[in-house]
């Protein structure tokens, strides 16, 4: 009776493993064939703000010409309670040829599809593909989610050269990984480049220069909207004016649409018409990177890397009621990381460090439009920016780690600014936080974080603002191996 | 600018250079994650393989990073040898994603895990309720067990066998040498030890009461991966007053509780590793009698 029951399910298993070859061929040890991996972050943020000062530092933001306006955080946190960012991610294999990643990412007021993409697993000779959406393998932070940062905000550098959500776009990757004793691993991307803003740019598909976050600096009210869809095109009223009073608010109105609508002209207010130049065809957006790590036995590794790209176009457009001004050109990128971790060889982490640390700078060439009623060329001008961070952290105590870390924001800070037309030297800022991080177990961590905001106005003024940080994150699920 | 990246450029043709592989070796190119599984590739492969280990023996298998050189050893590894029910899931698949080479990709042939091929002991965390804790597809460290050694060996051969069909009689045949002399060797250094209580931090050495006369009473960790608290030493303390024994911790695995236990019941604390210092025969029996050595006699 028994036995027959057996073979029945063992005739059913078979004829799904015929009709399903892809799926039962995989494992042969008597492992799962189709591995779903489900996983859910979430977490929580308690923010204070101590004391306020400059929302954001000079040259990085889309209307900076002198003035903060006002008490809200240039990040999406607000005094009190806050649902942080959280995840829902699904991981499968189809067989050993393909991986699959669904990456969702949730707060209290918007969803979004973070990633979506394939990897290949059987190409031979070290090489893979991938394709969907993703987060570009450029640096170090830029693919990683803030559920493996060892601080609990994004480095400025990776926030003000490429979004909220780092570069973070759709598109394909080839990389090969060589066959040497050292790890060396190239890889080239090309991709939309609807996201690729370097900073105060909308890249020239549509959607709004910084990703997601359209809440740089004071006056809106609104926090943040995420634009998941419908096309929004806010007048964010009278929180922008530009130290020129035109009278009246001028709407920068971006059109923050992400999802439908992908005709956007930049809607600034006045109807100044069109845009005095020729959109690109997407993809417009190139990078390569190289990642190589030597062989430094077991208490040591290091991982260097180097990348650049190249955004064929980006632009931005400045409505100062009856004349708007434009600008638009190409952009270039080139960054170096490190990341070095120490494995003390002790329980729970103490006596680890982690370093990291990374470089990037960018170049704009871009030619000036203006509009009296028609768009004329003016002239050309060159951008340039940079940042860096270094961060380290180290094992104080079993499940206890304590870390600083130390931020530079444009180093370099050559940008255009109108009235006259001509490319200003704008002062550095800096960020300085400090952490202190808790494990009680493995999937758990707590966090206090306290960050002190150094940022230059356009002006030169510089303000300085602390803010406090506590955050709770738990991973519930399967959650998969970190990468180094 | 373009001075400093043209001179990264030339650092890294350098590098590439001096890191290019040794001329191909006709021999069978076997990554293993722990020493022990390094043991049985080198003692059942002979010289028709060559053999790198991933973890230290000295560092806890649970918790590595993923680190830039495993990928490289995988990248060009033929065999990947892992324990498996979960001891490396916290950087393996990260370094096997990373390595880019699908003969290490689970599920292929040239893809040998121990656990699904040996019987496991039982997890306390099998049955309780899992709050992120390992162990939950049963007690990984079957290598402190020679006799499990000796039955994976036996497997290892059959698919290298399978592999390498021209080599298939060596490979049993080494197989069936280290089998006998490990069996031999537990037989042996069994008869030597008393019988005896134990307890040890973590659950990994208690696969010594699968060929040792011991008898597990108690583990540092209230469950696999969680801490020693101050409550469940002293639930363990109260369980164990008047009673004789001792206790064995890993070298990698923190003194304070043992120490705790040792004051307060008085058995002997001792520190053992869970690894051979080499990936070799002569390592593992070297580590089979300072499991033993830290025992009492009889
Ligand atoms: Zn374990």
């Amino acid at each position: 009776m028994i036995k027959k029951n057996v073979k029945g399910t063992l005739a059913g298993l078979t004829t799904a493993a015929l009709i399903m070859p892809t799926l039962a061929m995989a494992e042969s040890g008597g492992e799962r064939d189709w591995d779903i991996d489900v996983s859910l972050i979430l977490e929580g943020f308690y923010f204070n703000e101590v004391s306020s000062g400059n929302q954001t530092p000079a040259g990085f933001s889309d209307h900076d010409h002198g003035h903060d306006h006002g008490h809200d955080h240039d990040h999406s946190l607000s005094d009190g309670f806050n649902l942080g960012h959280s995840e829902l991610v699904i991981e499968s294999r189809l067989g050993d040829l393909l991986d699959g990643t669904l990456l969702i990412g949730f707060d209290e007021d918007h969803i979004e599809v973070e990633e979506a993409y394939l990897v290949t697993r059987a190409l031979p000779a070290g090489f893979q593909l991938k394709g969907g959406k993703f987060l570009s393998d450029v640096g170090y932070m830029n693919s990683r989610h803030p559920h493996d940062w060892d601080f609990a905000d994004r480095p400025l550098v990776n926030r003000f050269l490429f979004g909220d959500h780092g570069l973070q776009e759709t598109g394909l990757q080839a990389s090969w990984v060589a066959p040497t004793r050292t790890f060396t691993r190239f890889g080239v991307e090309v991709l939309q480049g609807d996201n690729g803003s370097f900073n105060r740019f909308m890249a020239a598909g549509g959607g709004h220069g910084n990703g997601h976050d359209h809440d740089h600096g004071g006056g809106h009210d609104h926090g943040h909207d995420h634009g998941n869809g419908h096309d929004h095109g806010h007048d964010h009223g009278g929180g922008h004016d530009h130290g020129h009073d035109h009278g009246g608010g001028h709407d920068h109105g971006h059109d923050h649409g992400s999802g439908h609508d992908h005709d956007h002209d930049h809607d600034h207010g006045h109807g100044h018409g069109g845009a005095p130049y020729s959109q690109q065809s997407a993809p417009r957006l190139f990078t390569a990177f190289v990642k190589t790590g030597p062989d430094l036995g077991p208490d040591h590794a290091l991982q260097l890397g180097a990348s650049t790209g190249y955004n064929r176009q980006v632009s931005r457009v400045e409505d100062h009621g009856h004349h708007a001004h434009a600008l638009e050109g190409d952009a270039w990128f080139a960054g170096l990381d490190l990341a070095y971790r120490y494995d003390a060889g002790r329980a729970y982490g103490q006596g680890d460090w982690r370093v990291t640390s990374e470089y990037f700078h960018v170049w704009r060439n871009l030619d000036e439009h203006v509009e009296h009623g028609s768009w004329e060329k003016r002239e050309s001008h060159r951008e340039r920016q940079d940042g860096m961070y270094l961060e380290a952290v180290y094992g104080v105590a079993p499940r206890w780690q304590a870390g600083l870390r130390t931020e530079a924001l444009g180093l370099t800070n050559k940008v255009v600014d109108f009235h006259p037309t001509e490319v200003e030297s704008l002062s550095t800022s800096y960020r300085h936080s400090a952490q202190v991080t808790f494990r009680p177990v493995e999937p758990v961590f707590l966090r206090a974080q306290l960050s002190q905001n150094d940022f230059a106005a356009a002006g030169g003024e510089r303000d300085r603002g602390l803010e406090l940080m506590f955050q709770v994150n738990v991973a519930l699920g399967a959650h998969g191996a970190h990468r180094f | 600018m373009r001075f400093m990246r043209n001179r990264g450029v030339g650092a890294l043709a350098l590098a590439l250079l001096l890191s290019l592989p040794l001329p191909a070796l006709a021999a069978l190119n076997i990554v293993a994650t722990t020493a022990s599984l390094g043991m049985l590739a080198n003692e059942v492969g002979g010289e028709q393989v060559s053999v790198t280990v991933l973890a230290a023996p000295d560092r806890d298998a649970h918790y590595l990073d993923a680190r830039p050189s495993f990928m490289a050893a995988l990248r060009r590894a033929d065999m990947l040898l892992e324990v498996g029910a979960g001891l490396e899931e916290g950087w393996l698949p990260a370094a096997q994603r990373g390595a880019a080479n699908p003969a290490v990709n689970s599920g292929r042939e040239t893809h040998f895990v121990g656990a699904s091929i040996l019987p496991l002991r039982r997890s306390i965390t099998m049955d309780g309720p899992n709050v992120g804790h390992v162990h939950a597809e049963g007690n990984p460290h079957f290598n402190v067990d020679p006799m499990r050694m000796a039955s994976l060996g036996e497997a290892l051969a059959r698919r290298l066998a399978r592999l390498d069909p021209a080599h298939a009689e060596a490979y049993h045949a080494r197989a069936g040498a280290l089998a006998e002399t490990l069996r031999e060797q537990t037989r042996q250094l069994a008869e030597g030890v008393a019988e005896q209580r134990i307890v040890v931090y973590h659950e990994d050495l208690d696969y010594l009461e699968e060929w040792l006369p011991v008898e597990v009473v108690g583990y540092l960790e209230p469950a696999p991966g969680i801490p020693p608290s101050a409550r469940h030493l002293g639930e363990l303390v109260g369980k164990l007053q008047g009673t004789e024994g001792r206790v064995l911790y890993a070298s990698f695995q923190p003194a304070k509780g043992a120490e705790f236990l040792q004051r307060q019941l008085g058995w002997p604390a001792t520190s053992v590793a869970l690894e051979p210092q080499t990936p070799t025969l002569e390592g593992y029996l070297a580590l089979m009698r300072d499991w033993v050595d830290a025992l009492d006699a009889r």
